[in-house]
């Protein structure tokens, strides 16, 4: 018998690893289709090892959701212990009784293992409770599982428990049929608690029974462990294996601020004077960094992000799990072109299905106003692989990369689409060109122009001074920052109120500060986010060499967006510079005295983070601090706050596109803004307030917010506490 | 059919602009750019080209150093080759002379259709068109709407108050054309790269026969006197609406001449 069960095992092992392995080698020549990944990101090894001890052993980002990130924690560790006895299940394959070197034959061994045996069907418990619960049936769009394969999904619990009692039962019988092992009795299976419970179960059946029992369950309970591998290489649960190199190999500290710089096989792209063969972002599948590529395989479908995203939640086509199902989905049908022999030509010397030539000249973003792209529960469907709305729909809002437990990185991704969709086709919402020729010709995207930098300031009844207006050549030793005033500071009527308040405030302070006037430009961020790297990096490069000449040093700024790109892109052209965003700064004043916000305003207020400050830059307590020290101040989070905060709706140059898809992503944080029952709703960035103050406009005219509810500026609020005089009456 | 399209390399018209001494506009103090309304012009003639009507189309512009800028901006949107006129002599040149250089250039260059804007930003004349024309001895037709070209035929669509005129005229001809047809296409950043490698060819004044004596701030019909700058935006007046609104309302506009 010993040598029927070895054989089986042997034949099933070799057969589903073979399987696999063939399987696994097929991913991994496909990965390698994809482009090199940029310099410095495989290099540092000790991020590598403190992201996999944080985010795989750790867990971290799972168990930000309480209830299913404790599952998730004890079916991975349940896992990790049950490979001892997974181990065990083979070498007793090999020598009956076998047992592992050492600790192998202790009690308290057999009693671990049995108790995160048990663990993990607990916790299967709770995800069989929790799938029921938020299945798309009863919840529809809103469920974090809609669009996922949900048939594997129950496929693969139901697997891990087959591996669970399938090695239970054997351990059990084991005790049976078991009686000495090579160092005397087998201990460890005393402390088994779990495996116990089975061998009273077979008890009854007696020595010779139990015998073949154990060899039956020893081959059943391999045979189910090796389906399972084989079923995970095909399947969403690749995120097993994947999820370690993707952890190790993601954008550290996170997918998040600063875009990276546009890579043709693995070098920056020089605009100036760009190679014929440059890639300019992602036009085919293949375009992608191999590590894109690893992204898609990794992605388990567990919808976090989706349940997060502004987009989907307002009902637009754009769910980013969606989009890396289908991203994934297109690479496994495209690879039969990808990985067959290419001729001189570059067409493949094979012969390809008709089936397998149409993907590969089917293009990766579809054209607008594709009547059949739709992006449903079915995922994503249309002429290109990822619909046009789809790709546009994105506000770079970073809450899929904040949630993805993966570390999956999606806004880069959709920006190296775009970047190619804009630079090379030059196709994008077409209202957004107005944007764009204005940042060009005018250098804000209004079209204002230079000329117009200044207004916001008339109205102080101090002197605001400006970098070259009494022939300075460079900044002044006396002044401490340069005020980065920003386009919606200069120019926008409400912005205008954020940025007076700000210099009042630092006037008050004692703060000497400066602005750059007519020399600023926009720092060519909604250029960057909606894919145009071309105009970004002119943009950038004029200010940074304003910045530089000028010998700039320190810069505070009121707009999260400009404070972003400063920050953490202007560095990648040479400007290095230690940023403040206003908050930061004013709350430093406050706490050291220099400002005192000493008159009582009565009133309630929420507190919208916006996304490039919080998420993108950990922006989070400055600005609370401020309203903290405001006397008489109420302030009421939130439901969706801090790194979960909902987007305004205007990042990622949405604020600059027409929204006629599905419902207004600023109405849906107003309402919930308004659910705080506010006097006044503040944020930290001008577009923030201008979504904010249309939201609330709106729905003042409806008749269902108050009236009196205003949309401010942390700044403007702190203002009214230091010189409640100098506060204009705002319109609404 | 070859096509050739005026264009005109104006200041940002959202820049501030400065006056030179002798009261030209000073260019190198001021951005340039390809006037916004030649480029409905360099639209359309790409869109011929692409329907297969045109087989050629090149773009002219009479203008500083700077004005090739605008050139390539036009090269992106389509376009086989360019030509500049460039000489320090055009100086402070009115439209008189700047038409006889085009028609000039226009000589030497050849042409069966000749597109313009219908109007420059900066100095808005919408002659100069109409001089060339005269210049030329062709046939003109002025702010077409629509366009569509057939044999040796150019027809246009005017909108005038009330009626829309079609106009058919025989080529050679010169068309003007307006703001309401389609506007630019945003060039890609590859059409950006690939209008480097398109054809300029520069001329002066002496390439093209031009006496330079005819040209420049000394021989303009009419001469600038003095310069003043519009004034600065002010705040507009609120009428906030008590009951008494629109009567407030009506009195200001009448105050003002309006009604
Ligand atoms: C500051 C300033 C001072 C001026 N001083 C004088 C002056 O002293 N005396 C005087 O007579 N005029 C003067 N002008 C007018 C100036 O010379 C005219 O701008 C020019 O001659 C063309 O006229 P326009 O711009 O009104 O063109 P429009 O007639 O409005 O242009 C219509 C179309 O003609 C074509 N076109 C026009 N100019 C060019 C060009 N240079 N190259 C190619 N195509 C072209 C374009 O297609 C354009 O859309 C002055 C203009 C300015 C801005
Ligand atoms: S960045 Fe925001 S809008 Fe874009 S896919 Fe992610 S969650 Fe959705
Ligand atoms: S992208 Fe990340 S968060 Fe979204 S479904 Fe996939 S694994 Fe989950």
């Amino acid at each position: 018998m010993q040598m029927v069960r070895f054989v089986l095992g042997l034949v099933m092992t070799v057969v589903c690893l073979g399987l696999a392995g063939r399987r696994l080698m097929f991913l991994y020549r496909l990965g390698r289709t994809g482009q090199p990944v940029e310099p410095g990101r495989t290099s540092d090894t000790g991020a590598a090892v403190r992201a996999e001890l944080a985010e795989v052993a750790g867990q971290r980002k799972l168990l930000r959701w309480t209830v299913p990130g404790v599952a998730h924690f004890m079916v991975f560790w349940g896992f990790m212990v049950l490979l001892f006895t997974v181990v065990e299940a083979f070498g007793a394959l090999v020598w009956p009784s076998f047992q592992i070197p050492v600790v192998g034959n202790w009690p308290w061994f057999g009693f671990v293992e049995d108790l995160f045996a048990i663990m993990c069907v607990l916790a299967l418990a709770i995800f069989v409770v929790i799938r029921i619960k938020d299945a798309p049936k009863n919840l529809g769009r809103r469920s974090r599982f809609f669009g996922s394969h949900l048939g594997p999904a129950w496929f693969v619990l139901f697997m891990i428990f087959n591996v669970v009692w399938t090695l239970l039962a054997f351990r059990g019988a084991s005790i049976n049929a078991q009686e000495v092992g090579p160092s005397g009795k087998m201990r460890f299976l005393e402390g088994a608690f779990a495996s116990q419970w089975f061998a009273k179960l077979f008890e009854p059946l007696g020595q010779h029974t139990n015998e073949i029992l154990e060899t039956v369950l020893l081959l059943l309970s391999l045979a189910v462990l090796l389906v399972f591998t084989v079923f995970v290489t095909y399947s969403k649960h690749l995120h097993i294996f994947l999820s370690i190199p993707n952890v190790a190999y993601a954008r550290r500290p996170r997918a998040l601020g600063g875009l990276l710089p546009v890579y043709s096989n693995g070098k920056k792209v020089d605009f100036e004077d760009p190679g014929d063969d440059d890639l300019m972002g992602v036009g085919k599948i293949e375009d992608f960094t191999w590590k894109g590529l690893l992204d898609f395989g990794t992605c388990t479908e567990c919808g976090r992000c989706q349940s997060q995203c502004p987009a989907w939640n307002t009902g637009k086509p754009l769910s980013p799990k969606i989009l890396m199902m289908t991203l994934r989905d297109h690479a496994l049908a495209k690879a039969p072109y990808l990985l067959a022999t290419k001729g001189e030509d570059g067409e493949p010397t094979t012969a390809l299905t008709d089936a397998d030539k149409a993907e590969a000249q089917r293009p990766l973003v579809g054209p607008e106003g594709d009547e059949t792209a739709s992006v449903d529960e079915h995922g994503a469907r249309g002429v290109g692989a990822v619909p046009f709305d789809m790709l546009w729909s994105c506000t770079t809002c970073g809450a899929c990369v904040e949630q993805c437990p993966v570390d999956i990185e999606h806004v880069d991704h959709i920006v190296d689409m775009r970047r190619h969709q804009v630079l090379m086709e030059a196709a994008f919402p077409e209202e957004a060109g107005v944007m764009l020729n204005n940042l060009e010709h005018a250098g804000d995207p209004w079209g204002r122009g230079a000329s117009a930098r200044m207004e916001w300031a008339a109205p102080l009844d101090f002197e605001v001074r400006q970098f070259g207006a009494n022939g300075e050549e460079t900044i002044p030793d006396d002044v401490e920052y340069l005020y980065w005033v920003g386009c919606a500071g200069a120019l926008d009527d409400t912005a205008m109120r954020t940025a007076r308040a700000v210099a009042t405030l630092l006037h008050e302070a004692g703060v000497e500060f400066m602005v750059l006037g007519e020399a600023e430009a926009c720092t060519g961020d909604p250029a960057r986010r909606m894919g145009h790297e071309f105009l970004f990096q002119m943009l950038a490069m004029q200010n940074v060499e304003t910045l530089n000449t000028a010998g700039a040093k320190r810069i505070v700024v009121t707009c999260a967006h400009c404070f972003n790109t400063l920050a953490n892109e202007y560095p990648q052209v040479g400007g290095h510079y230690e940023v403040v965003h206003h908050t930061t700064l004013l709350a430093r004043l406050v706490a050291e005295g220099k400002i005192a916000p000493v008159h009582r305003v009565d009133a309630a207020t929420t507190y919208h983070d916006p996304c490039y400050l919080g998420r993108h830059n950990r922006i989070f307590t400055a600005p609370r601090e401020l309203l903290a020290a405001i006397p008489g101040l109420r302030v009421t989070e939130m439901e969706r706050t801090k790194e979960k905060s909902f987007c305004c709706g205007a990042g990622g140059a949405r604020m600059w596109m027409d929204e006629n898809l599905g419902t207004r992503i600023n109405l849906n944080r107003t309402d919930e803004a308004l659910g705080t029952k506010p006097d006044v709703v503040t944020a930290a960035c001008p577009f923030c307030i201008t979504m904010l103050s249309d939201g609330v406009s709106q729905r003042q005219l409806e008749g269902t917010a108050a009236e009196t509810v205003q949309v401010a500026d942390v700044a403007e609020i702190l203002l009214r506490s230091v010189k409640p005089e100098d506060v204009p009456t705002p319109v609404s | 059919m070859k096509i050739v399209v005026l264009v005109k390399y104006v200041p940002e018209p959202t820049a501030t602009w400065k006056f030179a001494p002798d009261l030209t506009l000073d260019r190198g103090a001021v951005e340039g750019r390809l006037s916004e309304l030649d480029e409905y012009a360099v639209e359309q003639a790409a869109r011929l080209q692409e329907a297969g009507t045109a087989s050629e189309v090149v773009f002219l512009t009479v203008g500083p150093a700077k004005a090739v800028d605008g050139l390539r901006k036009a090269l992106a949107i389509g376009g086989d080759s360019a030509v500049h006129v460039t000489d320090a002599a055009m100086h402070g040149s009115d439209a008189l002379a700047t038409s006889l250089v085009l028609a000039k250039a226009l000589e030497k260059t050849g042409f069966d259709l000749v597109l313009t804007g219908m109007a420059s930003t900066d100095a808005e004349m919408s002659v100069v068109p109409s001089m060339v024309a005269d210049r030329l001895g062709i046939n003109q037709a002025t702010f077409a709407g629509a366009l569509s070209v057939e044999g040796g035929t150019v027809s246009i669509k005017r909108d005038s108050e009330g009626a829309v005129l079609e106009v058919s005229t025989a080529l050679p001809a010169i068309v003007s054309i307006t703001d309401t047809n389609p506007e630019a296409r945003y060039p890609a950043f590859k059409a950006i790269m690939a209008s480097k490698k398109k054809p300029v060819t520069t001329y002066s004044l002496a390439d093209l026969g031009v006496d330079a004596s005819s040209v420049g701030l000394a021989a303009a019909a009419v001469k600038v006197t003095s310069v003043t700058p519009t004034p600065a935006r002010t705040a507009g007046t609120i009428v906030p609406d008590e009951g008494e609104g629109g009567a407030q309302l009506a009195e200001f506009l009448s105050s003002r001449g309006f009604v």
